[in-house]
Protein backbone atom coordinates (compact mmCIF):
# COMPACT_ATOMS: atom_id res chain seq x y z
CA UNK A 1 0.00 0.00 0.00
CA UNK A 2 2.45 3.14 -1.66
CA UNK A 3 0.70 6.25 -0.38
CA UNK A 4 0.01 8.73 -2.72
CA UNK A 5 1.65 12.85 -1.93
CA UNK A 6 2.03 16.22 -3.82
CA UNK A 7 3.10 19.49 -3.16
CA UNK A 8 2.90 22.27 -5.28
CA UNK A 9 3.94 26.27 -4.47
CA UNK A 10 2.78 29.11 -5.45
CA UNK A 11 3.20 32.78 -4.79
CA UNK A 12 0.75 35.38 -3.16
CA UNK A 13 2.28 38.96 -2.72
CA UNK A 14 5.31 38.06 -0.32
CA UNK A 15 4.02 34.66 0.70
CA UNK A 16 4.99 31.32 -0.61
CA UNK A 17 1.53 29.31 -0.58
CA UNK A 18 2.86 25.11 -0.24
CA UNK A 19 -0.20 23.03 -1.60
CA UNK A 20 0.01 19.85 0.26
CA UNK A 21 -2.26 16.76 -0.92
CA UNK A 22 -2.21 13.41 0.02
CA UNK A 23 -0.67 11.45 2.93
CA UNK A 24 2.18 12.66 5.14
CA UNK A 25 4.05 9.93 5.65
CA UNK A 26 7.98 9.10 4.69
CA UNK A 27 7.30 8.58 1.17
CA UNK A 28 6.35 12.22 1.62
CA UNK A 29 9.57 13.62 2.29
CA UNK A 30 11.17 14.28 -1.43
CA UNK A 31 8.40 15.87 -2.75
CA UNK A 32 7.88 18.29 0.37
CA UNK A 33 11.87 19.26 0.76
CA UNK A 34 11.35 19.85 -3.14
CA UNK A 35 8.54 22.18 -2.90
CA UNK A 36 9.85 24.22 0.34
CA UNK A 37 13.47 24.45 -0.83
CA UNK A 38 11.86 25.72 -4.27
CA UNK A 39 9.95 28.44 -2.07
CA UNK A 40 12.75 29.25 0.07
CA UNK A 41 15.15 30.10 -2.65
CA UNK A 42 12.55 32.86 -3.79
CA UNK A 43 12.93 34.29 -0.59
CA UNK A 44 9.37 35.22 0.86
CA UNK A 45 8.32 36.91 3.89
CA UNK A 46 6.28 34.10 4.42
CA UNK A 47 5.19 30.44 3.84
CA UNK A 48 1.82 29.14 4.50
CA UNK A 49 1.25 25.24 4.33
CA UNK A 50 -1.74 24.41 2.98
CA UNK A 51 -3.36 21.09 4.28
CA UNK A 52 -6.96 21.17 3.22
CA UNK A 53 -5.98 17.78 0.94
CA UNK A 54 -4.06 16.58 3.03
CA UNK A 55 -5.75 12.88 4.49
CA UNK A 56 -3.28 11.64 6.62
CA UNK A 57 -0.52 12.09 8.71
CA UNK A 58 1.54 9.85 10.70
CA UNK A 59 4.20 10.32 13.16
CA UNK A 60 6.69 9.66 10.16
CA UNK A 61 4.98 12.75 8.88
CA UNK A 62 5.71 14.55 11.86
CA UNK A 63 9.01 13.74 11.81
CA UNK A 64 9.24 14.97 7.90
CA UNK A 65 7.90 18.43 9.20
CA UNK A 66 10.29 18.68 12.20
CA UNK A 67 12.94 18.01 10.58
CA UNK A 68 12.30 20.58 7.46
CA UNK A 69 11.88 22.99 10.62
CA UNK A 70 15.67 22.14 12.03
CA UNK A 71 17.01 22.26 8.48
CA UNK A 72 15.20 25.55 7.67
CA UNK A 73 15.58 27.51 10.73
CA UNK A 74 15.22 30.97 9.23
CA UNK A 75 11.29 29.42 8.27
CA UNK A 76 10.15 29.20 12.08
CA UNK A 77 8.42 32.28 13.55
CA UNK A 78 7.16 32.90 9.41
CA UNK A 79 5.60 29.77 8.35
CA UNK A 80 1.66 28.90 9.19
CA UNK A 81 -0.76 25.97 8.37
CA UNK A 82 -3.89 26.07 7.21
CA UNK A 83 -6.73 23.16 6.65
CA UNK A 84 -5.87 20.84 9.10
CA UNK A 85 -8.69 18.99 10.61
CA UNK A 86 -9.43 19.21 14.37
CA UNK A 87 -7.69 16.13 14.72
CA UNK A 88 -4.50 17.49 13.37
CA UNK A 89 -4.61 20.33 15.21
CA UNK A 90 -4.64 18.31 18.03
CA UNK A 91 -1.37 16.68 17.09
CA UNK A 92 -0.16 20.04 16.24
CA UNK A 93 -0.41 21.04 19.86
CA UNK A 94 0.41 17.94 21.75
CA UNK A 95 3.41 17.32 19.77
CA UNK A 96 4.24 21.11 20.43
CA UNK A 97 4.63 22.44 16.38
CA UNK A 98 2.42 24.57 17.04
CA UNK A 99 5.08 26.77 18.73
CA UNK A 100 7.01 26.58 15.84
CA UNK A 101 3.85 26.94 13.26
CA UNK A 102 1.22 29.15 13.41
CA UNK A 103 -2.30 26.91 13.00
CA UNK A 104 -5.45 29.13 11.33
CA UNK A 105 -8.55 28.12 11.93
CA UNK A 106 -10.35 29.42 8.73
CA UNK A 107 -9.73 31.08 5.50
CA UNK A 108 -10.03 34.67 6.87
CA UNK A 109 -7.27 34.20 8.84
CA UNK A 110 -5.03 32.56 6.46
CA UNK A 111 -5.77 35.51 4.18
CA UNK A 112 -4.82 37.79 7.29
CA UNK A 113 -1.25 35.91 7.39
CA UNK A 114 -0.66 36.14 3.59
CA UNK A 115 -1.86 39.63 3.35
CA UNK A 116 0.19 40.87 6.58
CA UNK B 1 -25.05 -4.82 22.06
CA UNK B 2 -27.03 -4.85 25.26
CA UNK B 3 -25.63 -3.70 28.63
CA UNK B 4 -24.04 -7.03 29.46
CA UNK B 5 -23.00 -8.23 26.33
CA UNK B 6 -19.59 -8.18 24.90
CA UNK B 7 -18.26 -8.17 21.46
CA UNK B 8 -14.60 -9.94 20.24
CA UNK B 9 -13.58 -9.75 16.87
CA UNK B 10 -10.37 -10.36 15.16
CA UNK B 11 -8.39 -9.96 11.81
CA UNK B 12 -5.14 -10.21 10.48
CA UNK B 13 -3.19 -8.27 8.14
CA UNK B 14 0.49 -8.72 6.23
CA UNK B 15 3.11 -7.35 7.56
CA UNK B 16 3.23 -4.50 4.24
CA UNK B 17 4.43 -1.24 4.49
CA UNK B 18 1.95 0.91 4.37
CA UNK B 19 -0.81 -1.54 6.10
CA UNK B 20 -1.31 0.48 9.19
CA UNK B 21 -3.95 2.52 7.33
CA UNK B 22 -5.85 -0.66 6.13
CA UNK B 23 -5.81 -1.34 9.78
CA UNK B 24 -7.06 2.33 11.18
CA UNK B 25 -10.15 1.72 7.92
CA UNK B 26 -10.61 -1.39 9.50
CA UNK B 27 -11.14 -0.51 12.92
CA UNK B 28 -13.52 2.26 11.36
CA UNK B 29 -15.98 0.06 9.64
CA UNK B 30 -15.96 -2.02 12.64
CA UNK B 31 -17.16 0.92 14.84
CA UNK B 32 -19.48 2.69 12.81
CA UNK B 33 -22.14 1.02 14.49
CA UNK B 34 -21.21 2.19 17.75
CA UNK B 35 -21.37 6.11 16.60
CA UNK B 36 -18.49 7.43 18.37
CA UNK B 37 -17.80 10.82 18.28
CA UNK B 38 -15.52 12.02 15.28
CA UNK B 39 -12.89 12.94 17.51
CA UNK B 40 -12.46 9.93 19.69
CA UNK B 41 -12.52 7.71 16.10
CA UNK B 42 -10.32 9.65 14.96
CA UNK B 43 -7.78 8.99 18.35
CA UNK B 44 -8.95 5.66 17.70
CA UNK B 45 -7.55 5.77 14.18
CA UNK B 46 -4.36 7.22 15.37
CA UNK B 47 -3.62 4.69 18.47
CA UNK B 48 -4.32 1.90 16.17
CA UNK B 49 -2.48 3.35 12.64
CA UNK B 50 1.10 3.62 14.59
CA UNK B 51 0.75 0.66 16.59
CA UNK B 52 0.41 -1.95 13.88
CA UNK B 53 3.04 0.12 12.21
CA UNK B 54 5.91 -0.26 14.87
CA UNK B 55 4.00 -4.37 14.93
CA UNK B 56 5.15 -4.34 10.69
CA UNK B 57 8.42 -2.70 11.15
CA UNK B 58 9.67 -3.47 14.34
CA UNK B 59 7.81 -6.93 15.52
CA UNK B 60 7.58 -8.48 11.93
CA UNK B 61 10.13 -6.89 10.05
CA UNK B 62 8.27 -6.48 7.32
CA UNK B 63 8.07 -10.63 6.76
CA UNK B 64 4.97 -10.39 5.11
CA UNK B 65 3.98 -14.16 5.65
CA UNK B 66 4.01 -13.16 9.23
CA UNK B 67 0.53 -11.37 10.14
CA UNK B 68 -0.17 -9.01 12.76
CA UNK B 69 -3.36 -9.92 14.35
CA UNK B 70 -5.77 -6.89 15.61
CA UNK B 71 -8.61 -8.24 17.98
CA UNK B 72 -10.92 -5.77 19.33
CA UNK B 73 -13.54 -6.21 22.34
CA UNK B 74 -16.17 -3.94 22.96
CA UNK B 75 -17.67 -3.52 26.37
CA UNK B 76 -20.06 -0.93 27.37
CA UNK B 77 -18.08 1.54 28.82
CA UNK B 78 -14.77 0.50 27.45
CA UNK B 79 -13.00 -0.61 23.95
CA UNK B 80 -10.35 -2.86 23.78
CA UNK B 81 -7.98 -3.06 20.80
CA UNK B 82 -4.90 -5.45 21.37
CA UNK B 83 -2.44 -5.26 18.14
CA UNK B 84 0.13 -8.47 18.14
CA UNK B 85 3.14 -9.33 16.35
CA UNK B 86 6.28 -12.33 16.29
CA UNK B 87 8.22 -10.00 18.35
CA UNK B 88 7.86 -11.51 21.69
CA UNK B 89 11.62 -12.19 22.02
CA UNK B 90 12.38 -8.89 22.54
CA UNK B 91 11.73 -6.37 25.20
CA UNK B 92 9.54 -3.75 24.58
CA UNK B 93 12.30 -0.36 23.83
CA UNK B 94 12.14 2.35 26.49
CA UNK B 95 11.42 5.72 23.74
CA UNK B 96 13.23 8.78 25.11
CA UNK B 97 10.08 11.33 25.11
CA UNK B 98 9.95 13.31 22.10
CA UNK B 99 11.34 17.26 22.75
CA UNK B 100 10.39 19.65 19.74
CA UNK B 101 13.02 22.09 21.14
CA UNK B 102 16.31 19.61 21.53
CA UNK B 103 14.67 18.11 18.55
CA UNK B 104 15.01 21.23 16.13
CA UNK B 105 18.85 22.00 18.21
CA UNK B 106 19.79 18.84 16.76
CA UNK B 107 20.01 17.17 20.99
CA UNK B 108 17.11 14.55 19.64
CA UNK B 109 16.59 12.99 16.39
CA UNK B 110 13.45 14.34 14.41
CA UNK B 111 11.75 10.89 14.72
CA UNK B 112 10.39 9.23 17.58
CA UNK B 113 6.84 9.79 17.67
CA UNK B 114 5.03 6.92 17.71
CA UNK B 115 5.04 5.61 21.10
CA UNK B 116 4.10 9.60 22.14
CA UNK B 117 1.01 9.41 19.74
CA UNK B 118 0.00 6.10 20.74
CA UNK B 119 0.41 7.15 24.56
CA UNK B 120 -1.50 10.30 24.21
CA UNK B 121 -4.33 9.27 22.04
CA UNK B 122 -5.85 6.06 24.38
CA UNK B 123 -6.33 6.25 27.64
CA UNK B 124 -4.43 2.93 28.80
CA UNK B 125 -1.39 1.32 26.37
CA UNK B 126 -0.28 -1.93 28.23
CA UNK B 127 2.50 -4.42 26.43
CA UNK B 128 2.57 -7.94 27.31
CA UNK B 129 5.45 -10.33 25.71
CA UNK B 130 5.79 -14.10 25.40
CA UNK B 131 8.38 -16.09 23.88
CA UNK B 132 6.85 -15.46 20.01
CA UNK B 133 4.31 -12.81 20.46
CA UNK B 134 4.61 -9.37 20.96
CA UNK B 135 0.94 -7.35 22.13
CA UNK B 136 -0.33 -3.98 22.74
CA UNK B 137 -3.35 -3.45 24.27
CA UNK B 138 -5.22 0.59 23.83
CA UNK B 139 -7.68 1.13 25.87
CA UNK B 140 -10.53 3.35 25.03
CA UNK B 141 -13.11 4.94 27.38
CA UNK B 142 -16.12 4.99 25.10
CA UNK B 143 -18.43 8.10 24.57
CA UNK B 144 -21.12 8.32 22.37
CA UNK B 145 -22.69 11.33 19.90
CA UNK B 146 -23.72 13.83 21.80
CA UNK B 147 -21.84 12.82 25.28
CA UNK B 148 -20.82 16.45 26.69
CA UNK B 149 -18.68 15.32 29.31
CA UNK B 150 -15.89 14.39 27.70
CA UNK B 151 -12.62 16.69 27.87
CA UNK B 152 -8.84 15.85 26.67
Amino acid sequence: MISQFEADVDFQGRCAVVHLSGEIDSNAEDSLVDALGKAIESNPDRFLLDFRQVQYINSKGIALIVGLLARYPEIRGRIAAYGLTEHYQEIFKITRLMDYIFVLRDWEAALDFINH
Amino acid sequence: MTENEQAVRTFSLPSVAGNERLAAKKIEELLRPLGLSLRLLERIKTAVAETAMNAIEHGNRYHEDLPVTIETEITPGSLYIRIADYGGQKDTPMAEEPDIDAKLAGIQSPRGWGLFLIHRMADDVRFTTDKERHTVELTFFLVREGDSDFSI
